[in-house]
């Protein structure tokens, strides 16, 4: 099942500086643990320590919040699109 | 970061046109070898609820939809801006905080801060996970 990753630039540092990468997954969470084989750390970046999406991540399957989906059990097939995005937020006050 | 005058113009328009809300947007470009250079800038909705008077947010799904068309153009998130209202154009705290909370490392923010809703200045910064803080950026505009 390969995939296509989009990586965030914050996250490059961990990817040696590929904004795309391809990996094999049946799902979120395999797909997770596949890139933290290969980019040791990646995992901490987008999972807290119970193993659940941190508040500022989030994953898209093909323009699609897995949090609307099956969250990390969201299935992936040949073909897919996964872009990691993070929530961005501010201001003043 | 350069930015040509046009486009720095159009975020500042925005940010008076937005006055008093907040408003943001994402910057675009080709990120080279130590040198960024702004080439296309997409306002997004500030989707903060309860205070965007003083509070954006640029909802993941805005994002994603930006991402996707840059790529499909060659060009990537080089970082963001937002607008300050009656407020100094530097990082506030609340944007440093929930920077260092998330990915932001080497990404740039521009802060407008406009006064009245007519005078806006801008200014360019970029947040490194090391320090956990914005350090300023030189701002280049073409």
């Amino acid at each position: 099942m390969a995939v296509k990753v989009q990586i965030p630039a914050p996250l490059r540092s961990l990817t040696g500086g590929q904004s795309e990468v391809e990996v094999d997954a049946s799902d979120v969470s395999g797909l997770i643990d596949r890139l933290d084989s290969r980019h040791r750390g990646l995992k901490e970046r987008l999972c807290d320590a119970d193993g659940n999406l941190r508040s500022y991540v989030r994953i898209f399957v093909n323009d699609e919040d897995v949090r609307f989906l099956k969250e990390k059990a969201t299935p992936l097939k040949t073909g897919d699109t996964v872009a990691i995005v993070p929530a961005i937020a501010g201001g003043r006050g | 970061m350069r930015i040509p005058r046009a486009l720095m113009d159009a975020i500042l328009a925005h940010a008076r046109s937005g006055y008093p809300y907040e408003v943001c947007g994402v910057l675009l470009g080709r990120n080279g070898a130590g040198d960024r250079r702004v080439d296309r800038v997409v306002p997004v909705v500030n989707r903060e609820q309860d205070s965007p008077q003083v509070r954006y947010e640029i909802a993941p799904e805005d994002l994603v939809r930006v991402q996707r068309d840059g790529r499909d153009e060659g060009r990537e998130i080089l970082g963001y801006y937002h607008s300050h209202p009656d407020h100094p154009a530097r990082p506030s705290e609340t944007d440093r905080r929930i920077a260092a909370e998330g990915l932001s490392d080497g990404v740039v923010h521009v802060v407008v801060g406009v006064e009245g809703g007519k005078r806006a200045a801008p200014s360019a910064w970029v947040f490194r996970d090391r320090a956990a803080a914005f350090e300023p950026e030189p701002l280049d505009i073409e």
